[in-house]
């Protein structure tokens, strides 16, 4: 049997992991852990192989689909876009289902944990499978709520409860505008199609939708005085819905929160489910962006403004998983700035993009789980109580510290010397810098360079506070059982040598995604569509200083990290304190809260639109009370009749025919 | 001569039913466990038959049988209920010395109903008719010593002889017009009807006959008393099987025989739609007892099928159609999971009173976990939630009466589902949100089995309802 008769496995091992795990998980050791561990074991072979033989074959994409209802269809499509995704989620999904098992070895909730993470990383799948838009959507919420019940595992903790309802209500604001966009996609396929829909063609399948992208974007339509191109709106649409679930500005306030949810689950979250759904809708779509005349810009102003803005806030926080959140925000804002580099560097820049995905999907899972497993052994979270952590916990530290570097983004240009992180962020801000120069804005540039010196200073200084110095406080501690430690390493050797390895091979496979015998597109006929102008890719042009810039600002960051948190040169306690308003403003985390819980939830939204809601509301209540009333006066009357004698029954036959008869004559006679 | 490989699937049944009969002589009260077993699979070999002679048409016996997709479909509407009841009944007759008298009782039962489904002569379809009514009369006050199972059984006893008594009649009528009973036939000289009083006299009467079995408002009276004393088992044959036995034979009388008159029984049938419906729901909404409420459920359910008759329309009648094999295996499940409860019930406290009350539904979402979430599948199918069977063919049958113009129907028929919310969501709160002191209890697995196959078939029809409606779309091509 061919292996790609296998990929609907894929998802369906998973799902039936958590079927089983959710009802036998109660019996079994350890919470049932060693069901979904097999299931996604299955799944990444199967994946694996499948992505194994698309590099050998990058023709051989997997594509089948069954009819689901009239013109409507549920099918699979792994092109080499969706192979690394399955290959990635399915690794690191597995890697934390290990782990977890030490990590939530004293949970009383352990089958619920297992079987949801199996139902997360289900969704995700799907997600990732979907060679439909619909399907897509619906893992895409299915994600949602995974998402939603595992950010609220320990619900009885208040705050658990309201970050659970927090993630779902904002993801909740993108996807509705995610809807939106397939609502009006498909109202526009089927007006292309003046209503007619030939057998067998599934209008919401990629390849269709594709192939009718120049139709999709001659359609205009006036708002506010300005012709706006239905290409624009529905992609602008979806980006929406990616901004809410990959947590960029202004939606990224859930991420933060979402650290309410065991360890594990924020690993989940940030590194291989759920946050990377958002740049994934992006890169899938990738031709209808680059079509879109300003949806790319917009897709790389926001990800190049919320890669610092994040980054600035990710310096003050104490919370070791907040630094994470923070940093991971700022990470997706660079992917999202490497997909709206297509705007000069055309298809190369899914594969720059999706490239920084799964590095940063290797070093963030690394982060979080090493984080994981400080917690674990110290009992808090703030990185002010802890230092000098690294005698207590070596490998902990060794391969927390490769994860950083990778983060940070240590190499050598010209070179295969360097670790992942670096290989992936550094075509990214060279792509800014063509950009920059190809059109004069150096915006996402400069955005691009400030926050990778301070993504270098955030965590190093997480590093120096955490694992230098002297023990702060009294914790005790031990390192981390060996279930929890050999995932960390397998993740830190891929996290320092994942990236040279495939630095030039990578992306030249995603570069096939859409040339092949699912999607034929011709980037560069879209992008005159978009009015984008391509410029040649190619580091030679560029000047030995750009080159090298990510690795002086890293190098920079560490070394003000050193100075501050390491030798402690200068005293923070004067710059840290309440009355020094950029450090208040950061805190605060630029009083995002106040504005979006205390004026925007509590002000417009609960007084404003909620109490007048109410007024209105009780004059409708009266309403249907009384009609209600009126049917239940009703009912009690009608009761009566059925006296439950049986001659009054046979009285109301003959009654009933005889009735029946006179009306039905006089019916017929009048009319 | 004619081709009997036609009527395998009902000898199958029916030598099942003899078997069951004679087996049970011969067993020891523990014993007649297995026939439950047997019978059950009788009713499944049986209904493989007829899901495999799908396509294939054909008439026997000088044209008196006919099988047709029209048949078949119903056939497996009827199977499929008797195969739940049989199912859940194993449980039900444990125990129980008359348990072969039970099963042949419903298989003789489930032969008469399919009979009148391939009835091509109006004797026929009235023996057929009388066959599926004895057999169900004597099921109803199964329960020999408990009085409310034998006032049910007389009442339905009596308002069915007189009903039978009316239908002859209108045969009579048509017969003395027509001078024959065969359905094709009778459409053929319908001329000699036409413009006669007797049309219109034979019409009334044709429809108090098969009303009193679709339990059309006003003949519908016996039914609360029937389907809340009858055991739930049997008012789930009742409700979701002979019901529809009465549908078909009402199609095929006015379809096909009575086509002609079409405008007095679309007027007769219009006025008794909204009425029943109405009705049905209206009464529903102040009941206590929960099988009580199920009977006035399917008086309002029996009311939004008669629709099709006002319609007229291919897809109505395809939407109709639909509807009574998703009526089928909601109102089966619903009254098998109302079982499981009194069961539950009267397994505690042996002589309690009322025992299907609501207040006994309290806090069933911990107490019987799968019951509970199935019974909440069934009645939101009922109530016609999307994604369920009850959803499916609600829509198609509403939009096929908006598409023929006839806007006030549907808006009677919306206005009649909204209101019958109420009383199904009413047992879901009782179920999830009212607390209840009792605790959690082993759920009888054959009760349990029967409702998750019949959950199974309401979402399925739900969510991939292509295939069933295309295959109602051909048993409604055999009406018009």
């Amino acid at each position: 049997m061919a292996i790609e008769n296998m990929a609907y496995l894929i998802p369906i091992l998973p799902a039936l992991a958590f079927v089983l795990t959710f009802f036998l998980g109660k019996k079994l050791p350890r919470g049932g852990a060693i069901i979904p561990i097999i299931a996604i074991f299955t799944s990444f072979v199967i994946s694996l192989m499948i992505t194994l033989n698309l590099l050998q074959n990058p023709e051989e994409v997997v594509s089948q689909s069954y009819n689901w209802f009239s013109i409507l269809n549920v099918g699979i499509l792994i092109d080499p876009l969706a192979a690394v995704m399955l290959s990635m989620v399915t690794f690191v999904s597995l890697l934390i289902h290990i782990y977890a098992v030490g990590y939530m070895s004293h949970d009383k909730g352990q089958p619920r944990y297992f079987a949801e993470t199996a139902l997360f990383t289900a969704a995700m799948l799907g997600v990732i499978l979907s060679d439909n838009i619909l399907q897509f959507f619906i893992c895409w919420e299915l994600v949602g709520l995974c998402s939603y019940l595992l950010i609220g595992f320990w619900f009885e903790k208040p705050s658990a409860a309201s970050a659970a309802k927090k993630a779902f209500l904002t993801t909740r604001v993108g996807d509705v505008m995610f809807l939106a966009g397939i609502i009006l996609l498909f109202s526009d396929i089927f007006r292309i199609f003046n209503g007619s829909i030939p057998e067998g063609v599934y209008v919401l399948r990629f390849n269709e939708i594709f192939s009718h992208i120049p139709e999709i974007a001659a359609l205009n339509t006036q708002i506010l005085g300005y012709q706006v191109s239905h290409l624009t709106l529905i992609t602008l649409l979806f980006f929406g819905g990616a901004v809410g679930k990959s947590g960029q500005f202004p939606l990224h306030v859930w991420l933060p929160d979402a650290m309410e949810g065991p360890t594990t689950v924020s690993a989940l979250i940030h590194a291989a489910t759920m946050v990377t759904a958002g740049v994934y809708l992006v890169a899938r779509t990738f031709p209808m962006f680059i079509a879109a005349p300003q949806s790319l810009l917009v897709v790389a102003y926001l990800g190049a403004f919320t890669a610092l803005f994040a980054a600035t806030m990710g310096l003050v926080m104490n919370d070791i998983k907040r630094v994470l959140a923070f940093s991971t925000i700022s990470q997706l804002g660079y992917m999202m700035l490497g997909l709206g580099m297509g705007a000069v560097i055309g298809v190369t820049a899914v594969g720059d993009s999706l490239f920084h995905l799964i590095n940063h999907a290797f070093f963030k899972a690394l982060l979080f789980l090493c984080a994981g497993s400080v917690i674990h052994a110290i009992g808090t979270q703030d990185i002010r109580q802890m230092g000098g952590v690294r005698k207590v916990m070596p490998i902990t530290f060794a391969t927390m510290l490769i994860a950083s570097l990778a983060l940070a983004g240590f190499g050598i240009p010209g070179t295969s010397i360097g670790v992942s992180g670096f290989f992936s962020k550094d075509p990214i801000i060279e792509a800014a810098y063509l950009f920059g120069e190809s059109t004069e804005n150096w915006f996402p540039y400069v955005f691009a360079i400030t926050a990778a010196l301070l993504t270098s200073i955030y965590i190093f200084r997480l590093i120096f506070m955490t694992f230098t110095g002297k023990p702060r406080t009294d914790y005790g501690g031990h390192e981390s059982p060996s279930v929890m430690t050999i995932p960390l390493m397998i993740l830190g050797i891929l996290a320092l040598i994942f990236g040279a390895l495939t630095k030039t091979s990578f992306g030249k496979f995603l570069e096939e995604t859409f040339t092949n015998n699912f999607v034929n597109v011709d980037i560069h006929a879209l992008a005159e569509i978009g009015k984008y102008h391509l410029a040649s890719h190619g580091g030679e042009g560029e000047p030995l200083l750009i080159l090298w810039m990510p690795v002086i600002v890293a190098v920079a960051g560490l070394l003000i990290s050193y100075l501050i948190y390491g030798m402690r040169v200068i005293d923070m306690s004067k710059v840290v304190s309440r009355k020094n308003p950029l450090y208040k403003l950061l805190y605060n985390r630029y009083y995002q809260n106040a504005i979006y819980t205390q004026f925007l939830a509590v002000k417009v939204v609960y007084e404003g639109l909620a109490l007048a809601g109410r007024a209105i509301d009780r004059g409708f209540d009266w309403l249907i009370n009384f009609i209600g009333n009126i049917f239940t006066d009703a009912s009690d009357g009608l009761r009566q009749l059925q006296t439950g004698v049986v001659q009054n029954y046979a009285t109301s036959v003959v009654t009933g025919v005889s009735l029946l008869i006179i009306l039905v004559k006089l019916i017929l006679e009048v009319f | 001569m004619a081709d009997l490989t036609l009527l395998t699937p009902e000898l199958t049944l029916v030598g099942t039913g003899l078997a069951v009969l004679l087996i049970g002589l011969f067993l020891s009260t523990k014993a007649k466990k297995i026939l439950g077993y047997l019978a059950s699979l009788g009713i499944l070999a049986s209904l493989v038959l007829v899901v495999m002679s799908l396509g294939t048409e054909g008439v026997l016996f000088n044209d008196t049988l006919s099988f047709d997709a029209l048949s078949q479909f119903f056939k497996i509407v009827f199977l499929s209920v008797a195969l739940l009841v049989s199912i859940a009944s194993i449980k039900y007759t444990e125990g129980n010395s008359h348990t072969e008298e039970f099963y042949s009782l419903m298989i003789f039962a489930t032969a008469g109903m399919m009979f009148v489904a391939s009835a091509n002569d109006l004797m026929v379809l009235f023996v057929a008719f009388e066959l599926a009514s004895l057999a169900t009369y004597a099921l109803a006050g199964f329960e020999k010593k408990n009085p409310a199972s034998l006032e049910a059984s007389m009442k339905y006893f009596m308002i069915g002889s007189l009903s039978a008594a009316l239908m002859l009649f209108g045969i009579s009528f048509i017969y003395g017009a027509t001078g024959t009973t065969s359905i094709p036939g009778i459409a053929e000289n319908i001329s000699l009807l036409l413009g006669s009083p007797m049309g219109l006299l034979s019409v009334v009467l044709m429809i108090a006959g098969l009303g009193f079995k679709i339990a059309l408002v006003p003949f519908h009276m016996w039914a609360p008393d029937t389907y809340q004393g009858s055991p739930s088992v049997v008012s789930s044959l009742l409700a979701a099987g002979s019901k529809k036995m009465g549908f078909v034979a009402a199609f095929k009388v006015f379809m096909i025989a009575l086509v002609a008159l079409q405008a007095e029984w679309t007027t007769a049938f219009a006025i008794l739609a909204v009425i029943t419906m109405t009705l049905g729901n209206v009464v529903a909404l102040s009941q206590t007892s929960v099988k009580r409420m199920l009977a006035y459920s399917s008086v309002a359910q029996a009311g939004y099928i008669t629709m099709a008759f006002v319609v007229m329309s291919k897809t109505a009648l395809a939407g109709a159609i639909l509807y009574a094999l998703s009526h089928g295996f909601m109102k089966a499940g619903a009254f098998i999971a109302t079982a499981a409860v009194t069961y539950m019930v009267l397994s505690e406290k042996k002589d309690a009173e009322m025992p299907d009350h609501i207040d006994n539904f309290r806090g069933l979402g911990k107490r019987m976990p799968v019951t509970a979430l199935c019974m909440t599948i069934f009645l939101f199918a009922l109530a016609g939630i999307p994604l369920t069977a009850g959803y499916m063919s609600k829509f198609v049958l509403f939009a096929s009466t908006i598409e023929a113009g006839l806007v006030w129907l549907a808006v009677i028929a919306i206005l009649n589902s909204a209101i019958s919310l109420f009383y199904y969501a009413r047992v879901v709160k009782y179920m999830y949100f009212l607390p209840s002191d009792g605790v959690k209890i082993a759920e009888p697995k054959p009760y349990t089995f029967a409702m998750v196959i019949a959950a199974i078939f309401v979402l399925a029809i739900g969510f991939w309802s292509e295939p069933f409606i295309y295959w109602a779309m051909e048993a409604a091509k055999v009406l018009i």
